[in-house]
């Protein structure tokens, strides 16, 4: 049988613009991924914006980097600004951050499953948005089925909630303004106070009875996903969510594993940015992002991705919850597609009692701000998580102005494209092998895809022009 | 799903006609528009966005009744939603084929949410493969706005560009209309509020004349009438100031005590800011339990002691500093 050459373009369900190359071939008697190419088909150039500009504006013009994980770039943004600044946040201000925060990752798991996961494995009402589907094997019956379908509904009010409980004190989401450079803008008050534990109450509920059961339910049925979609094995974590004023420790450690082994150190100085195979000079290959420079070349021989391909200590690394589940030492069952599902829905359960948590620890009127001040020349890192893995921004000050600035993206990490050495970015890893039943319908390929939760907006703007 | 239906969606228009200005003959016209199976298709094209608005539209999806309306109506039953990449169930080949089928009949309406960008041939952005060629958004939005019923630009990146376009504009984004020269409706925002969106879709369904500000605004969105005055710019709604209301405190000089007050020294875009946001953003419904609190929370920017930044406008983001006292271009 000849190999299948297939590209799914638009990959859907995901934030932003994805294309998956793949071929099928039958190795073994079963027919599966044989090579895979995965293809960002946006750039807007977000960094070369940002230059020139005052460093206070970089959380107001990174969130917009992402409409799903807006509050992400505006926590890591400001977390580079109080380095550069020098200013300790007080209490009230990092704890309000890391509350908008978290009600933006329980919108984002929530609407990952239902939304944009769920149709790879059941079958939607027989009208558009959700015809026509890829055919599939359909091992949910009809009574389950209409369980999910049931919650998908409360999922679109549930994730509706989440971000209004964050634009309590952030505003308006998507897109807050309330980040800023020393702190937060809004005062807690302990109306608002009441009504977010209220509504987060809401969300807890869901979780336990929805969107975990559901989960395992998902699971249990699609087991054969806990041996596919394995990929490298390493996974990343830069740590998120600040538990005291000096940052030194987090809810989330930072660590990352090699192979599915034990949990290592993380040292940011060991990023680089490889440009080998995407539509970038190979003049900036392999620097450090708080130098890397990134030059726009298209066509180019070799270049498939908008997307470059960071590299930690020159391996390939995943990341997202289930690496921050791994590193934090609460689930360590496995690394596959459903793993990564599975882990998704612990880490909702468990950020959200911690959320809880952190209600009780301010009170009406606390202070939120500590002046900023510009130092004039600067340069800062700011390191965090987004729902979907690992996010770093890079910023260097001069005379008052960004001088530099450089942003590596989960998405960027975990579809980046080949890199110099050949090795393959990890969700080409993880879609090799995957056993495709109808090539007219890959359907196992975009259960994967989706595993990872792509978030191509994030990851396409990631270029310095010139 | 079925449990949905177009009374519903109407019963949705109901709850907000208050708030979007909808009379009750349009209500009619709307149940007979909805009534008509030839009713246009919609089609949600994505260029240079980050899915934003996207995600706004959905945060007005509600079951329960009340000052927060629901869209999944309009999701499902009221609009025919055949192409939405984020949304929709099929990928690759069958959503295409869906979508040039619809394309080539030409009864539907086309949303496009983001800048296009046009450097490198418009490469930066490919929405879709067709028998294997790929087809950039510029290409694209060419093509279908020829034959498209009406055009909705679904935020500030699809109405004028917005912040790809901004500074160096490295990808060479403009707005629609800058690149087909066609008329269209331009619900800007940063995001764009789903109110307005669903308010102009529903103008679209009912055939109702929509009237537009100089930027392809509807008037009727980004104006206010208080207390028998016509007002646009934020500033002059806004209960932070004092010549609104008699009871503001004085201007705030810094971020560290500014609670409750105008915010025009911190860089408060309000005064140069056509808009309607005041409350307009993701309203609470009391939760599902309310005790110890039952009241409805309506959001927006100031509220929470964030200046304005001026997002609805064509000048955003501008090279000035967000946090300076500004001064709009010329």
């Amino acid at each position: 049988m000849p190999v299948i050459a297939i590209a799914v373009d638009p990959v859907t369900r995901i934030e932003g613009h994805l294309k998956a190359e793949i071929e099928v071939d039958t190795i073994g008697g079963v027919q599966q991924v044989s090579h895979v190419r995965m293809v960002g088909t946006l750039f807007r150039g977000f960094e070369k914006l940002l230059e020139g500009r005052d460093p206070r504006d970089a959380p107001i013009l990174t969130s917009r980097i992402c409409g799903v994980c807006p509050t992400s770039h505006a926590e890591v943004a400001v977390l580079a600004l109080d380095q550069a600044g020098g200013v300790e946040v007080p209490a009230a201000g990092r704890i309000l951050r890391n509350l908008v925060h978290g009600a933006c990752f329980l919108e984002s798991h929530i609407l990952h499953f239902y939304l944009l996961s769920l149709p790879d494995y059941i079958k939607g009402p027989a009208m558009p948005p959700w015809t026509p589907g890829f055919e599939m094997d359909r091992r949910v019956d009809q009574a389950t089925t209409d369980v999910f379908m049931a919650h998908y509904l409360q999922a679109i009010n549930v994730r509706r909630k989440c971000h209004e409980m964050g634009a309590l004190f952030g505003g308006k989401l998507p897109h807050t303004p309330a980040y800023i450079a020393g702190g937060f803008t809004a005062v807690p008050s302990s109306a608002n106070l009441a009504t977010f534990a209220a509504h987060l109450d809401d969300v807890i509920a869901f979780i336990e009875t929805c969107y975990l059961p559901d989960a395992e339910r998902l699971a249990s049925l699609y087991s054969d996903y806990f041996r596919i979609g394995r990929g490298h094995g390493n996974l990343l974590c830069y740590g998120a969510f600040e538990l005291n004023d000096s940052g030194s420790s987090k809810l989330f450690p930072a660590g990352r594993v090699l192979n599915g082994g034990g949990v290592q150190a993380m040292d940011a100085a060991a990023i680089t940015e490889d440009a080998t195979h995407s539509w970038y000079t190979d003049a900036s290959n392999n620097q450090h992002p708080s130098v890397g420079d990134t030059v726009p070349q298209y066509p180019k021989d070799g270049g498939y991705s908008w997307l470059k391909a960071p590299r930690y200590g020159g391996v390939p690394y995943e990341c997202g919850p289930l690496a921050r589940m791994w590193s934090k030492g609460e689930y360590t069952n496995g690394i596959s597609a459903m793993d990564r599902i599975r882990a998704r829905a612990y880490e909702a359960r468990l950020l959200a009692a911690e959320m809880k948590n952190w209600l009780g620890e301010i009170g009406n009127g606390d202070t939120v701000y500590a002046p900023w001040t510009n130092p004039g020349t600067a340069t800062a890192a700011g390191l965090s998580e987004a729902p979907r893995g690992a996010l770093g921004h890079w910023i260097g000050i001069e005379a008052g102005k960004i001088s530099h600035y450089q942003v590596i993206t989960p998405t960027c990490w975990t579809i980046s494209p080949r890199d110099g050495a050949g090795q393959l970015g990890p969700l080409e890893q993880a879609l090799m092998g995957t056993p495709i039943a109808n090539v007219h319908h890959p359907v196992e390929a975009l259960r994967v895809i989706h595993s990872v939760d792509p978030c191509l907006d994030c990851a396409t703007h990631v270029v310095k022009a010139k | 799903m079925s449990t949905i239906t177009r009374r519903d969606f109407l019963k949705y228009c109901g709850f907000s006609a208050a708030a979007i200005a909808l009379t009750s003959s349009k209500l009619g016209f709307l149940a007979e528009a909805l009534a008509n199976p030839s009713a246009p298709s919609v089609i949600w094209l994505h260029g240079s966005s980050c899915t934003g608005c996207s995600v706004s539209l959905l945060n007005r999806i509600a079951d329960a009744a009340g000052p927060a309306p629901t869209i999944k109506e309009v999701l499902t039953d009221a609009i025919n939603l055949v192409y939405h990449a984020t949304l929709m169930t099929p990928a690759g080949d069958p959503a295409v084929a869906e979508l040039r089928r619809v394309y080539d009949g030409g009864n539907y309406i086309l949303v496009l949410e983001g800048g296009v960008p046009t450097a490198f041939g418009g490469a930066p952005c490919i929405v879709y493969s067709l028998h294997g060629e790929e087809t950039t958004y510029q290409r694209a939005v060419q093509e279908m706005s020829a034959k498209a019923l009406a055009v909705v630009c679904v935020g500030t990146c699809a109405s004028f560009g917005g912040i790809p376009a901004s500074g160096s504009n490295p990808t060479g984004v403009v707005g629609v209309g800058q690149l087909t020269g066609r008329a269209t409706i331009n619900i800007s925002g940063c995001p764009a509020n789903p109110d307005w969106v669903v308010w102009a879709i529903v103008q679209l369904l009912t055939g109702t004349p929509v009237d537009l500000d100089a930027d392809g605004r509807p008037t009727a969105l980004y104006t206010e009438t208080i207390h028998g005055a016509s007002k646009q710019l934020v500033h002059d709604k806004c209960p932070r100031n004092p010549y609104v209301n008699a009871l503001a405190p004085a201007e705030a000089a810094a971020f560290s005590d500014c609670d409750g007050k105008c915010l025009i020294q911190l860089g408060c875009r309000g005064p140069s800011t056509k808009s309607r946001c005041n409350g307009c953003w993701n309203i609470l419904a009391p939760p599902s339990n309310p005790d110890p609190v039952d009241r409805w929370q309506n959001n927006w920017c100031i509220g929470v002691n964030a200046p304005c930044h001026g997002c609805v406008e064509k000048t955003f983001p501008g090279p000035e500093s967000f946090y300076e006292p500004y001064s709009p271009p010329g």
